[in-house]
């Protein structure tokens, strides 16, 4: 009987589940050869360089790449590479169905199941939470006052965090409805109860993350604390800058005083992080600084004042130096002039004849 | 009006007094020469799942107004109250059964089941029946080409439904889910509960009834969820039993 076919068994095996597994075969084949000729290419490579092809290691490769193809392309991915296979093309996507071709996800069809999952579990805590409340209200309970969320300190995880989080893209309307829903989730009185669910999707702001890298001060000769911060850099400038506590506010630069700079605004630049932090007459500061002009030299040792007094204050300071953006690197860099035109930005004037 | 359900209410009036309760009676325990499910009117009894009552309790019959009627769904009537349209229920109740029974025969046979549902007050309910009952769920936006262009969407061959449940056929008031559509293209049946103001000309299934009601999707969700657990537990005793 026809009927039974489909019944019987259960070996068959999916039209959909055959054409991954051919696919899969094609794919080892294909990573295969490349290894293979990956490997032949190294020895080639070796031999070019003259060195022993047995010990030839990747950084060897990339070496010899920049000196054998040496390339001034600005974007440092379009320069000629050469690279194990396994890094450059995409790994294999893992069957999502069984031997019947069934997905296993129930959300399969919608095309972005783990976001939609998501979205589902997040109403299952809200239904969770209206029947919990049910509960509370038909008892006459009160509301544990004690239990709440506290969110102050964290924030939604990014868009390109939920990203990685969910494996799949999260166009910006999908985002923005995720948010939505948490928001709803978080705003009900008994959230508290799915705090572990909640927090799985927020950051911390970002003072938590200095809490493991803030050095230890050392201890010199005379038994006082300091902190070497090296390449302290903003524009073309670079320096060290040491910080000796105690001290009596005594600033050194390059061997002068605060006289070095002849300015106000890049004397006001150096003092800001003292003086924000109440610092100014307790801490001594030696730096030593190259390269740039007043702007980026006092730039710098701006910046390597307030990395430097990290390891001298307080958390509840340094999450107010972190707000006030002292200890963000100014990353940038001036802008090169373009040709048909006399600057950066800056055009010719123009007359229309 | 036609009076076409007359033969399956009248008769299930009987059936569901006395069955109601021990839904473990199926026919082909009594009648072992019942071998091929097929040739047996109602193998998996989903007679028993409900009675017009329990429609009428779940507002099964409200339609909407008369002036959004679809003329295709004029046989389903009973009449019209206070200018709303009302279902006749005797002819809802046997569309509802020969859906049910199918999607029980879907599910016997490994068949995968996919529920529609485009309305947002009821997609939470309708995905979590589609996950109880082992089987798929899309309550969300229509990407165009799922079904149609189905390697392209999913970046490989795949396996498409065998079957599609839309618990409503219309995205908004004014459209028809583009799924009905597609999946008649791609030759698979579709049940739908279809609203006076919806087609029921392309759905292979159709069953009149109102599909706003939350009771009511809730009532259909239960409906499905059941027959369909009752083809899987037969599939799965027809399987111990080959092996």
């Amino acid at each position: 009987m026809t009927d039974w076919e489909t019944l019987n068994k259960g070996k068959k095996i999916n039209k959909a589940m055959k054409a991954y597994l051919e696919r899969a075969k094609e794919h080892d084949e294909f990573m295969e050869k490349q290894q293979f000729e990956y490997k032949i290419g190294k020895r080639h490579l070796a031999n070019m360089m003259g060195e022993d092809p047995e010990t030839f290691t990747q950084k060897d490769v990339d070496r010899a790449i920049e000196y054998l193809f040496p390339s001034g392309i600005y974007d440092p991915a379009a320069r000629p590479l050469m690279k194990p296979p396994e890094e450059v093309f995409p790994t294999r996507k893992a069957a999502e169905f069984d031997e019947a071709g069934r997905p296993f996800h129930f959300l399969f069809y919608t095309g972005s199941p783990n976001f939609y999952k998501l979205l589902y579990d997040i109403v299952e805590n809200m239904q969770d939470l209206y029947r919990f409340d049910d509960k509370v209200r038909r008892k006459k309970a009160v509301p544990d006052p004690n239990a709440s969320l506290n969110l102050d300190a964290t924030l939604w995880v990014t868009k390109d965090h939920l990203e990685k989080l969910l494996v799949e893209k999260v166009s910006d309307l999908k985002y923005n409805n995720f948010i939505g829903a948490m928001d709803r989730l978080v705003a009900l009185p008994y959230s508290y109860r799915h705090k572990e669910f909640i927090e799985k999707y927020r950051k911390s702001l970002s003072s938590q993350r200095f809490a493991l890298e803030i050095p230890k001060p050392n201890y010199d000769e005379n038994g006082r604390a300091y902190v070497t911060t090296y390449e302290c850099l903003r524009k073309s400038a670079r320096g060290v800058v040491t910080i000796r506590s105690p001290g009596t506010g005594k600033i050194i630069i390059n061997g002068k005083d605060l006289t070095y700079f002849a300015d106000i605004q890049p004397r006001e630049q150096v003092l800001f992080p003292l003086i924000f932090t109440g610092m100014q007459n307790s801490v001594d500061v030696e730096a030593t600084i190259e390269g740039g002009g007043y702007t980026g030299q006092s730039g710098a040792i701006r910046w390597g004042i307030a990395w430097g007094l990290r390891s001298f204050v307080d958390k509840d300071m340094l999450d107010k130096m972190h707000v006030a953006g002292l200890l963000t690197r100014d990353y940038r860099r001036r802008e090169r002039k373009k040709p048909g035109q006399p600057g950066a930005r800056k055009k010719s004037t123009w007359k229309k004849r | 009006m036609t009076r076409v359900g007359r033969r399956f209410s009248e008769l299930d009036g009987q059936v569901c007094e006395h069955t109601m309760g021990c839904s473990a009676m199926f026919a082909h325990d009594i009648y072992p020469q019942h071998k091929d499910p097929l040739d047996h009117p109602d193998y998996f009894h989903v007679h028993n799942l409900f009675t017009v009552k329990d429609l009428f309790d779940a507002r099964v019959h409200y339609g909407h107004k008369e002036g959004s009627l679809n003329e295709h769904m004029k046989p389903y009537l009973y009449g019209s109250r206070l200018g709303h349209l009302i279902f006749d229920l005797d002819i809802t109740a046997e569309h509802l059964r020969k859906a049910l029974n199918f999607a029980a025969h879907i599910a016997y046979r490994g068949g995968v089941i996919i529920f529609f549902n485009r309305n947002a007050q009821n997609a939470h309910l309708v995905e979590k029946t589609a996950l109880e009952c082992g089987e798929y769920a899309h309550t969300r936006f229509w990407q165009g080409g799922i079904f149609t262009n189905s390697t392209r969407q999913f970046g490989a061959v795949t396996r498409l439904p065998d079957l599609c449940i839309f618990l409503n056929t219309q995205n908004n008031i004014l459209n028809q889910h583009t799924a009905v559509r597609d999946s008649a293209k791609m030759l698979i049946p579709t049940i739908g509960i279809v609203d006076t103001n919806c087609s029921p000309n392309i759905i292979t299934y159709p069953v009149p009834g109102n599909d706003d009601t939350p009771v009511a999707i809730e009532l259909y969700c239960k409906l499905f969820k059941a027959a369909i657990l009752r083809g899987k537990e037969e599939r799965k005793k027809f399987l111990q039993e080959t092996e």
